[in-house]
């Protein structure tokens, strides 16, 4: 016995008492296991091979002399050898149930292991079920191990039909049980079989009597149904509504006055449409009570069935009146066409409530009411309005009426049917609409009340606390800014930055203005109220944290709670520096602090200003041009500092004090001048090649900055903008690589070229555009001047940008013109000697141009390159107008023989394009277009036009 | 300048650098990418415009393993183009390599 030498004597014996314990009530109680076949069993047990079994005892050790010296586990083998030898072999335990089974039902109990498995089972079950105290009323009856199978089968059985049936069975079967053995797996199935049939018949006579109930008063039909024994947990009655939820409104002899009120009605034609509406009334409040629809049906059917009745009567009557008008054609075949549909509806509601098989009742009713009910109340209404038109057929039958009358009121009364027809179905989609809705609702209900408000409080929280940042209208800037432009836009009060700030802790953006009140403005303002609590959370940890440190050094140990302790944090980052956002966070440090802070701008400026004193008193200090990297750099650095007094300005507007004011003023220019600086504008002309502000132009995005800029500018600053620009022209990108655009190749750096045209016309020309129409004719005469230098004049000719500088100017002086002629702006009125030197300097540009003035034709160009002639140069139109327009300018300053020049040299041009017009070798009517627009800019400027010239 | 010289203080100061310019992008899997830079962010996904991406294909023969290998290069172009940083090993400014017959100075 004792493997270590143990005395288990106590031990011992209590299991053996307890074992004796188990085994009388196993006697008792017998076993349960023949319940593990049930459905599931699939017979293999029995499929088991029983013979050679003999060995079986001394294998496994059945017999009590084999000694328990290796038995390690200690398991049964010690009870059985302790209470009674058996024959069973226990160890084949999970595959021998059926036989042990075999041995319970036989009435030999044994004190195995199932048995005491079922007890324990069982001992679960028993305090739930309301049998639990079955084994001790039953004593010593057999009986209770029927009790304990269908408990345990109920543990066994998972759908709750199946539940519901085996309870019933053993209540069914509890009363037969006191004079009953064991039963038999058969038995026991028959007897729950006939339970569930007579439960059923019992079901189907509640039914019935509902149905009866319709024609009594509908309370006592309601008392019916309270009488009815409450079966909770029945699937199908958890299904239907409780009935105290029944309304009162319609009681069934309600719907029997207005069945007799409407075969009244019916009679009358015109009342027909009145009926309708009543009836869609009535629909909706149907289709309200959606709970009391088991009723509903059954009332229905019982109505629609009095209805047919009385409609085949009537049809029967007009069948056998009208038999030998003329009509009776048209009624036969109405009658013909209905009949399908009319029969349909007896198979389906014709069959009596009693007539049905007790489980169609039973489904019909309870489960497919719910679909059934719309398409059940259409059809009740097409049917009426079947009877309507059949009774008004009737009724005018009986009259003397011609053929004619009676086509035509038949034809009304058609229009009129279809006319109800319409607004019923428009009633029911609108009320199929409104149930899908609800039933939504309703399916989403249920998750009302799933989380608690702190909870969502909490989750609020959180999302909160990823908005708030250091500053927030600068994270939420183009939230604001396009809120604040559309708000301007829309004619509204500015308002401030529509952001929440405490303190200086941080902010949370709020981007877009409301749009009206709503739940968006209750979500805002609860928001706030959030955020206003996590910063009162935040302050009152701060509080706690300190306390907590102020106990250093007092004996005792003081941690503080560690949740509330920050993260290790891994980066150190300096969060006193104002790093302006995290958006610019990974922009250096010394780069915003040399933006930001005062006394260090002022120093840069200084130094620019040295600089700048510097090369300007040393001519000859040349330079290596500035680096890509370099120019990058420093308009990285333009860019911060453009922003910088953008929002500098945005915050005058909160500026109220008068010397707060004066210091913003004097910030302002601050930035403005190292804004200036950077620019390196001022920097001397010849310090390097190029220039470095043209490098600074030379990414596109240095390009896109001039217009940023130059409204913080003053004039004069520009104008020494332009200057340089015009001074420095040649060493522009876009004109050094203008070539490649001669070219008809797509390659990258074509498309680069492209890009950076474009943008240099779009922006710097922009931007200089307003400058150069406020110029008066001496700075225009200037500009031209230092454009028409040789080593820049033909770069300006063959180039976009060089032409659009070139008209501007040229346009300006034929403005100043025009306003000296009309006298109009005295103080831009140009002197005398002045224009006789425009007229020189012009003739000047006319003896340059001269002999290029073809070639200033890009198409001509490409078509020299390539080898194509010009008009074969695809889009040429596009790229030629600026050139027409260019010309244009020009000719309109010409005198008589400059005119002729340019005549001469372009009249092949001009003819080609005219021709091509005229004789149609241009297909697409735009491009047409195009072209005889560009040749007619040139031609107007003559006093010309296109149409003059023949071909 | 000491104040350009000093104004790259981070690696992602050189990338901030290249923005709105053509770029070069490496990418794991053999890909590269030239395209206009747009936006970028601390785990370098990036923003590309007009990208033309080349994809190296190295074939080599079933159980040869020494044998010769073929490389196959696909292109293909997006106009624009979200780049998850995980996969970018390199970026670097996109020089473009203007023709000889230009004079140029970078």
């Amino acid at each position: 016995m004792s493997f270590f030498g143990f005395a288990e004597k106590n031990l011992e014996s209590e299991k053996r008492r307890f074992l004796e314990d188990a085994a009388r009530g196993a006697r008792e109680e017998d076993l349960a296991v023949y319940t593990w076949g049930e459905d599931s069993y699939d017979g293999l047990g029995d499929a088991l091979q029983e013979g050679g079994d003999e060995l079986n005892d001394e294998t496994f050790g059945g017999t009590g002399a084999v000694g328990k010296d290796f038995d390690f586990s200690n398991t049964t083998l010690l009870d059985d050898s302790h209470t009674k030898p058996s024959k069973s072999p226990k160890v084949q335990d999970p595959l021998a149930r059926p036989q042990v089974a075999q041995q319970s039902a036989t009435g030999t109990p044994q004190p195995t292991q199932p048995s005491r498995t079922s007890h324990s089972l069982e001992s679960v079950w028993d305090d739930k079920s309301p049998f639990s105290v079955l084994p001790r009323m039953n004593g010593a009856g057999r009986t209770v191990g029927h009790a304990s199978h269908s408990a345990k089968f109920t543990t066994h059985t998972s759908t709750p039909a199946q539940s519901l049936l085996s309870q019933q069975s053993t209540s069914l079967s509890l009363g037969e049980n006191a004079h009953k053995d064991v039963h038999t797996l058969e038995e026991i199935e028959a007897e729950m079989l006939a339970a569930a049939a007579a439960r059923q018949l019992q079901l189907q006579a509640q039914a019935q009597a509902e149905v009866q109930a319709q024609a009594l008063p509908h309370a006592l039909s309601q008392a019916q149904l309270r009488a009815q024994p409450p079966r909770q947990g029945t699937p199908q009655h958890a299904a239907t509504p409780p009935p105290r939820m029944h309304p009162h409104s319609q009681s069934p002899r309600f719907h029997q006055q207005q069945q007799q009120h409407q075969i009244h009605i019916l009679q009358l034609q015109q009342l027909q449409q009145q009926q309708q509406q009543q009836q869609l009334l009535e629909l909706q409040e149907q289709r309200e009570r959606q709970h009391q629809q088991q009723l509903r049906e059954l009332q229905q059917q019982l109505r629609l069935e009095e209805l047919e009745r009385q409609r085949q009567l009537r049809l029967q009557q007009m069948q056998a009146g009208a038999a030998n008008h003329l009509q009776s054609q048209a009624v036969h075949q109405r009658h013909g066409s209905l009949s399908p549909s009319l029969s349909d509806r007896n198979l389906r509601h014709g069959r009596s409530p009693a007539a049905m098989t007790p489980r169609a009742q039973l489904e019909a009713p309870f489960q497919q009411s719910m679909q059934y009910l719309p398409q059940d109340i259409q059809m009740q209404q097409r049917l009426l309005a079947e009877m309507a038109q059949a009774e008004f057929m009737n009724s005018m039958q009986a009259g003397v009426q011609s053929e004619r009358e009676a086509r035509e009121e038949r034809e009304m009364q058609e229009v009129l049917r279809q006319e109800a027809m319409r607004k019923i179905m428009e009633a029911e989609k609108s009320e199929e609409k409104r149930r899908r809705k609800l039933a939504k609702i309703a399916h989403m209900a249920r998750y009302n009340d799933l989380m608690t408000q702190s909870d969502k409080d909490f989750i609020t929280r959180i999302q909160v606390s990823q908005l708030v940042t250091q500053d927030p209208y600068a994270d939420d800037f183009y939230a604001q800014v396009y809120s604040a432009l559309l708000r301007s836009r829309m004619g509204a009060q500015p308002q401030d930055e529509r952001v929440i700030k405490f303190g200086s802790a941080g902010g949370v953006g709020l981007g877009f203005g409301q749009r009206g009140p709503g739940r968006r403005q209750n979500a805002l303002q609860r928001m706030e109220a959030q955020v206003e609590r996590i910063v009162q959370n935040a302050r009152l940890r701060e509080k706690e944290k300190i306390s907590l440190n102020s106990l250093q050094g007092a004996l005792g140990k003081t941690s503080g709670r560690s949740y509330k302790a920050a993260p290790r944090q891994l980066l150190q980052v300096d969060s006193t520096s104002p790093t302006p956002s995290p958006a610019h966070a990974h922009i250096s440090k010394a780069d915003v602090v040399a933006s930001r802070d005062g006394a260090g701008a002022t120093r840069e400026a200084a130094k620019f200003g040295r600089e700048a004193l510097a090369t300007t008193g040393d001519a000859k200090a040349r330079k290596d041009p500035l680096t890509q990297r370099e120019a990058l750099m420093i308009i990285e650095r333009l860019y911060d500092i453009v922003l910088d007094i953008e929002q500098h300005k945005r915050e005058e507007e909160s500026i109220e004090d008068e010397e707060e004011h004066e210091a913003w003023s004097k910030r302002l220019e601050q930035l403005i001048e190292q804004l200036w600086q950077g620019l390196q504008v001022t920097v001397y002309f010849e310090t390097s090649n190029p220039h470095p502000f043209v490098s600074l132009l030379t990414p596109i995005k240095g390009k896109r900055l001039l217009p940023r800029i130059a409204r913080h500018f003053n004039p004069d600053q520009m104008r020494i903008v332009l200057t340089l620009i015009l001074a420095c022209f040649a060493q522009l990108d876009v004109v050094k690589h203008a070539s490649i655009l001669d070219s008809l190749h797509d390659t990258v750096e074509r498309r680069d070229v492209e890009n950076q045209t474009q943008a240099f016309v779009g922006s710097v020309v922009q931007t200089l555009l307003p400058l150069i129409a406020k110029t008066d004719l001496k700075m225009i005469r200037g500009y031209l001047g230092i454009l028409l230098e040789p080593n820049t004049a033909f770069s300006a000719f063959r180039t976009g940008p060089g032409l659009a500088l070139l008209t501007l100017l040229l346009s300006r002086v034929a403005v100043l013109k025009q306003n000296m002629a009309s006298a109009t702006e005295i103080s831009e009125m140009p002197s005398p000697e002045e224009l006789a030197e425009w007229q020189q300097q012009l003739n000047h540009l006319f003896e340059l141009i001269g002999p290029h003035l073809l070639t200033l034709f890009p198409s001509v160009r490409i078509g020299i390159i390539s080898g194509l002639g010009f008009a074969n140069v695809p889009n040429a139109d596009v790229l030629d107008q600026p050139v027409w327009q260019f010309l244009a300018s020009l000719a309109v300053h010409a005198q008589q023989e400059q005119q002729h020049i340019l005549v001469t040299s372009l009249r092949e041009m001009v003819l080609e394009c005219v021709a091509s017009v005229q004789k149609g070798w241009v297909t697409d009517p735009e491009d047409r277009k195009l072209r005889l627009n560009n040749v007619n800019l040139f031609l107007h400027a003559l006093g010309l036009d296109a149409s003059q010239i023949a071909v | 300048m000491d104040s350009v010289a000093s104004g790259i203080q981070e690696p992602f100061d050189l990338i901030r650098l290249s923005l709105s310019e053509r770029v070069f992008v490496k990418l794991r899997g053999d890909r590269e990418l030239t395209g206009v830079l747009h936006a970028y962010d601390g785990h370098m996904n990036l923003i590309l415009s007009d990208v033309e991406e080349t994809i190296m294909i190295v074939d080599q023969p079933e159980g040869a393993v020494n044998g010769p290998s073929t490389v196959n290069i696909a292109k293909r172009k997006m106009d624009m183009l979200f780049v998850r940083g995980d996969g970018v090993i390199l970026v670097s400014r996109k020089y473009i390599k203007w023709g000889a017959a230009l004079s140029m100075s970078y």
